[in-house]
């Protein structure tokens, strides 16, 4: 029967499924048009063979980068003192540490929420500009942090108001996003410029109606920092943190389906709605108590996965893990940094991560446009 | 449309099948089947329903009316993972955005078939790398699929569908945008498939012409709706083309005594 088609005279046609149904173009929607993710076959081979390695390398950044902490700030401490120390300038040294390791330990964990988060996302929605800063996740978060500080309501219950707080932005956001029943890539991210724009006014006003020490906290939403931190408050963050990395590590084969289009995970016998719901959750609790903790800090979750991307591939189970431990050493080094170039003052950590974040940001468009 | 014993025959069948994206309608009560083995092209104009009606056999889009049937049962009866170890589905986009290596793109077709969707036993490879040699793409393994051209794209896609082991296959467009020399390499390659394995396929094309010469049958839809069906020379007529697509043709034979289909105006 087919004997005859390489005489068949027709050319290709090329065809737009126009009118009508207007779904072909869905999925395809969601791919950004100007941020393409390099592929050069060169990376290309980096699948799950590179992991182990790559695994490595961010355990390695992480050490690095928490010894760092530990060390660097107002006070500088040798590693000697620290570990070998005696007498007076060793236990003067432990004491410093010992003084900073909850903060670095919550740099950490808040650092992994965030990368996570935006891992997740960005497969989710086969869209490598997703992130929980950008979507208005992080805002959403924050003022549903503020919003219960004002109220009065115990720090303990902060991670759930942020928590709804990020739910309900995402949910905004996706509904505004919605046309035609599909997420819209350029919708998206104006409709997460909206929600920024509104959540910032929402915590100003807040903020010029506040006194004293709710005006301190509202600074510490909108700037982001990690100078509250407790053992306490990093004991209270390391249980979401694990139920959010479990929750999508369970999800990341489905997420590498997503990651080539919705339609092809609904094709490949994956419960679509289902498994977007609980990735869109696992992502807003993750995003909500890393804003409970630490305010707002954006970009990690934008270009922790680039760069692990970059090394692992794009393979969930591995790019996931990865992605976290990043994230943790880029926050705990991020913060180091902003604490101790000025020291005794200190840049709020967001805007930090902000000014390195804006320039990578901005070069990768570049570079992909 | 089809006689009540042909129906009890059809692999899949769709009966007053509806669907819509948000308010508009893309299918309105279609009635239609594809029997066991069957080579079928859907044909129409664009906005006819076609690329909707393989969506819901391939559970992307879910109907709000009417009943689709796989082997005489309702397909809402099987879990989604068994109908996607059953039916193939290649989209008329491959649009990637990240970069993946082309056989863990083959091994997605091994998910459904896969615990926890996570499919790299070392029997799934041997399925990927024995798909990608029958479609010609076992050099491609390890290259990035986002930089392929689109006929090797569509060739990894196939290899997808063949490591999938499914017995339905459906096609959006399978050779559009393709170079004569691809296309070609891509109809040789689905024609062993569909007689080599007894594949089921149903694909959705532009090509009337391409429909005629290699489908058991046509099915021609009309806004949302099944208006014939039956073998390409008795079905494809200029009266049924008008009617369908809107263009005045005429059949010619060629040199080779082929019967050919040549639309030359849009209807008035």
């Amino acid at each position: 029967m087919f004997l005859s088609v390489g005489d068949l005279a027709v050319p290709p046609t090329p065809e737009d499924e126009g009118r009508g149904t207007g779904n072909e173009r869905g999925v395809a929607d969601l791919a950004c048009p100007v941020f393409r993710v390099p592929g050069p076959d060169d990376m290309s081979a980096r699948g799950v063979a590179r992991a182990t390695p790559g695994m490595l390398g961010a355990v390695l950044l992480l050490a690095l980068a928490v010894g760092l902490g530990l060390l660097a700030g107002g006070v500088r401490l040798s590693i000697n003192d620290l570990v070998a120390g005696e007498g007076p300038s060793g236990e003067a040294a432990r004491l410093v540490a010992s003084l900073r390791a909850p903060r670095v330990f919550l740099a950490a964990l808040v650092g992994g929420c965030l990368a996570l988060a935006g891992t997740a996302l960005q497969a989710l929605l086969k869209n490598p500009l997703a992130d929980p800063f950008l979507l208005g996740t992080s805002g959403g978060a924050a003022v549903g942090a503020a919003l219960a500080a004002v109220a009065g309501l115990s720090p303990f219950v902060s991670p759930a108001a942020a928590f709804a707080g990020a739910v309900g932005s995402s949910l905004a956001v996706a509904a505004l996003a919605r046309r035609g029943g599909r997420l819209d890539l350029q919708r998206l991210l104006l409709a997460g410029l909206i929600a920024n724009a509104f959540f910032s006014a929402v915590l100003l006003a807040v903020f010029s109606v506040a006194s004293g020490q709710t005006a301190r906290t509202m600074l510490f939403w909108m700037m982001g920092s990690l100078a509250d931190a407790t053992p306490g408050r990093v004991l209270a963050l390391a249980p979401y943190a694990a139920a959010g990395l479990l929750v999508l590590l369970f999800f990341a084969a489905r997420l590498n389906l997503f990651a080539v289009g919705e339609e092809n995970a609904a094709a490949l016998g994956v419960d679509v709605e289902t498994s977007k719901r609980i990735v869109f959750l696992a992502s807003s609790l993750l995003t909500g108590a890393a804003v409970a903790f630490a305010g707002i800090i954006g970009f990690v979750g934008l270009l922790v996965p680039h760069a692990a991307r970059s090394v692992v591939g794009n393979d969930q189970r591995a790019l996931l893990p990865v992605s976290a431990i990043a994230g943790a050493a880029l926050l705990v080094a991020a913060d180091t940094v902003s604490r101790s170039v000025f020291a005794p003052a200190e840049l709020p950590v967001g805007a930090f991560t902000a000014a390195i974040g804006a320039p990578v940001f901005a070069w990768l468009l570049l570079r992909n446009a | 449309m089809a006689a009540p014993a042909e129906r009890v025959s059809g692999r899949v069948e769709a009966r007053g099948l509806r669907a819509s994206y948000g308010t508009t309608r893309a299918l309105e009560g279609l009635d239609a089947w594809i029997g066991r083995g069957e080579l079928v092209a859907l044909l129409g104009e664009n906005g006819s329903g076609k690329s909707t009606f393989l969506k819901a056999i391939a559970r992307i889009v879910l109907p709000d009316g009417g009943e689709l049937f796989l082997d005489g049962k309702p397909l809402s009866t099987f879990t989604r993972r068994e109908s996607a170890r059953r039916i193939a589905y290649l989209p008329q986009s491959l649009d990637l955005v990240f970069p993946i290596r082309c056989i863990d793109l083959v091994l997605q077709g091994r998910a459904p078939h896969a615990r926890g969707f996570s499919a790299d036993s070392s029997a799934d490879r041997d399925h990927a790398f024995e798909a990608m040699r029958a479609c010609d793409v076992d050099a491609l393994a390890e290259r990035d699929a986002a930089a392929l051209s689109g006929g090797e794209k569509r060739r990894v896609f196939l290899a997808r569908a063949l490591a999938q082991e499914a017995e339905i296959w459906l096609l959006d467009e399978p050779t559009s945008g393709l170079d004569p020399r691809h296309r070609l390499e891509f109809l040789e390659l689905l024609g062993r498939a569909h007689a080599g394995r007894g594949t089921t396929v149903l694909l959705v094309t532009h090509e009337i012409d391409l429909a005629a010469e290699i489908a058991n049958r046509v099915i021609l839809l009309r806004a949302g709706r099944a208006v014939a069906s039956g073998p390409p020379a008795e079905t494809l007529t200029p009266d049924r083309l008008r009617e369908t697509f809107g263009v005045e043709s005429r059949i010619v034979t060629d040199l080779e005594g082929r019967r050919r289909i040549v639309p030359y105006a849009p209807s008035r």
